[in-house]
């Protein structure tokens, strides 16, 4: 125990002397939390809207009406048809178009059904995800408007419900994903790039040449940078919650759980990475190619995972980061327990343990070779 | 006759190179071992086998009296090791190195502290125990990982090319103290291809291609090979 003592103090002592690292690392939550809040507003508002009422009735009226006051969108025409619509959309700037179809007021009191068109222009593909989603939350709120007033529900073919972000606070989206990039640097980069380091400068033989048993000398690498990771997480909650106002639902222990969950899968990636390179170099790309951009592409933090073919969606399973993101988000947002979430956190952990045997037989292996 | 060192019918093969080619000598404790041979020629696989970094395909060897094949583990404790590169940490201060291995080897933290104060006074750096060793000349440095591979009071210390780099007159101080050290019953196997510091070790051997081409003492293999110099023994070796 004396032993393990000494490795972590000298681990701790490599970490804290290393300050440019260590400034670095501590500032990057601070400096990613408000580059994304700031600057990465996915909110738009007045974007430009076409549309084309083939009714002019009094139900047709009071919807535009609805649409011009959410403040999400800025009328900019009303094309009398179809062609009409695609002039719009490449002279007058409109993003988006609505049809409503002849007789909407009609068919809302007789068939209790009407059904409503929306054209998306889709150059930007985010833009018009997030339009789309605008205008059908203004259209479901026309929609239960209608209902209270009556007498028979009317059904409409456009049924979106928004839960658990109604105000879709980009905030939301981003910090579960930085939480994830930052354990990923930390974790699994700084301790794959320490343990390749000692390999390549020989410090690595000295101290295997030492009666000191060899997990020691893991955990001790393991060990600063979790620690490390977990402070930046704090710093990124405490960020979110204090500046973005982002909210915990779940318990906050569940949540810190999760995270150390988390962070010994990275870590465990970390010292895989580390078994398979020999330079520190080698263990950077492999890490960042490997692990990283999987991350940020993979997880579904930027990019949708439901829009992506078949193949991708599969791959991303192999990535901890699409089960800790998800499993984060119900957390922090929905306010899920541990009853929900336990699957995601034995992924996580099974994760974890699978690597860590492999890399221990693999430096092993290449040890006695 | 209990030798420190007793390596028998030694073999490594890495794929289909046998780097180290059935290798087989003793050597006697407190004496100061010449292992020479030229880059490639398989010193460093042969040392490492016998610290234990790896494992042998074939053949044994009794180290500080233990064996290498079931008593590892001894032999870790038993022996010092300090490496061609130089091998401390530079962010760490001289205490602070010295802490680091004379702990991991088990050494009582009381008894530590003084063989640390001991071992810096004597090399004359008691006055930067807290500087960083990378801040000190790499003469220094050199001292310093020699006196921490003793901390443990080891039975044989393995030196691998323990003064390249460093200019004659830290050479000599190095070799001054590797006589002072093998006076008190310390075992040194050292590797070396500055040829003038063979002739500094009571006995030689000299490794080509994975073998063990010549063994005894610089005198008597001057003498058996009619040349003035160790120099000229090795330049008939490298150059086959």
């Amino acid at each position: 125990m004396k032993e393990l003592g000494m490795i972590l103090r000298k681990e701790f002592w490599h970490v804290l002397r290393d300050k440019v690292t260590l400034f670095l690392v501590l500032s990057m939550p601070i400096m990613l939390v408000l580059l994304f809040g700031f600057t990465i507003s996915s909110e738009i508002r007045n974007a430009k809207i076409a549309i084309l009422d083939h009714a002019m009735d009094s139900q047709s009226k009071s919807l535009i009406d609805k649409i011009s006051a959410s403040g999400y969108f800025q009328v900019v025409s009303y094309p009398e048809n179809e062609t009409g619509i695609d002039h719009d959309f490449k002279s007058k700037g409109a993003k988006l178009a609505l049809i409503i179809p002849a007789h909407f007021e009609e068919s809302l009191a007789k068939e209790k059904i009407a059904t409503l068109q929306i054209i998306n222009d889709v150059s930007d593909m985010n833009v018009a995800s997030l339009l789309n989603n605008y205008i059908r939350s203004v259209i479901y709120d026309f929609t239960s408007d209608y209902n209270d007033l009556a007498d028979d529900p009317v059904l409409f073919d456009i049924s979106v419900k928004m839960q658990y972000n109604q105000e879709m606070n980009s905030v939301y989206m981003f910090v579960p994903g930085i939480i994830t990039l930052i354990m990923i640097i930390v974790t699994a980069l700084m301790s794959s790039i320490t343990l390749s380091r000692e390999m390549e400068t020989g410090t690595m033989n000295m101290l295997l040449i030492t009666p000191v048993k060899k997990v020691y000398v893991v955990i001790g690498k393991l060990i600063p940078y979790m620690l490390l990771s977990f402070i930046c997480t704090i710093i990124i909650l405490v960020l979110s919650v204090l500046v973005f106002k982002m909210p915990i639902r779940g318990s906050l222990l569940l949540l810190l759980l999760l995270c150390i969950i988390f962070m010994l899968t990275s870590a465990s990636f970390g010292l895989m990475i580390s078994a398979l390179v020999k330079t520190q170099l080698d263990a950077m790309m492999v890490t960042m190619m490997g692990l990283f951009l999987p991350t940020v592409l993979l997880s579904g933090f930027l990019f949708p995972l439901d829009n992506m073919p078949y193949f991708f969606q599969l791959l991303a399973n192999v990535f901890p980061a699409k089960w800790f993101i998800i499993a984060l988000k119900d957390v922090m947002i929905k306010g899920s327990g541990i009853q929900e979430i336990w699957l995601y956190m034995l992924i996580l952990f099974g994760m974890a343990v699978f690597l860590i045997v492999i890399s221990l037989s693999r430096i092993d292996k290449r040890r006695k070779k | 006759m209990v030798f420190s060192i007793d390596v028998q019918d030694l073999m490594k093969k890495f794929g289909d190179f046998t780097a180290v080619d059935h290798i087989t000598f003793q050597v006697k404790r407190g004496e100061i071992f010449g292992f020479l041979g030229a880059n490639g020629a398989g010193k460093t696989t042969a040392m490492k086998m016998m610290c234990g970094l790896l494992r042998p395909t074939s053949g044994n060897a009794t180290i500080a009296g233990y064996s290498l094949k079931t008593q590892s583990k001894q032999i870790k404790k038993s022996i010092g090791y300090m490496s061609q590169k130089f091998s401390l940490y530079n962010d760490l201060s001289l205490f602070e190195n010295m802490q680091l291995y004379g702990t991991i080897y088990g050494v009582k933290p009381a008894i530590l502290k003084e063989r640390i104060h001991d071992s810096l006074e004597d090399l004359g750096m008691d006055k930067y125990a807290n500087k960083l060793v990378g801040s000190i000349p790499l003469g220094w440095k050199q001292k310093l990982a020699f006196a921490t591979a003793l901390l443990h009071q080891p039975d044989i210390v393995f030196l691998d090319e323990p003064t390249s780099g460093v200019d004659p007159i830290v050479r000599r101080e190095f070799w001054e103290r590797i006589y002072k050290t093998a006076s008190t019953g310390v075992t040194i196997f050292v590797t070396t291809h500055y040829m003038d510091e063979a002739e500094y070790c009571e006995r030689i051997s000299i490794m080509s291609h994975g073998k063990l081409m010549l063994i005894g003492t610089p005198t008597q293999i001057k003498i058996d090979m009619k040349v003035d110099t160790i120099e000229e023994v090795f330049g008939k070796f490298v150059k086959r």
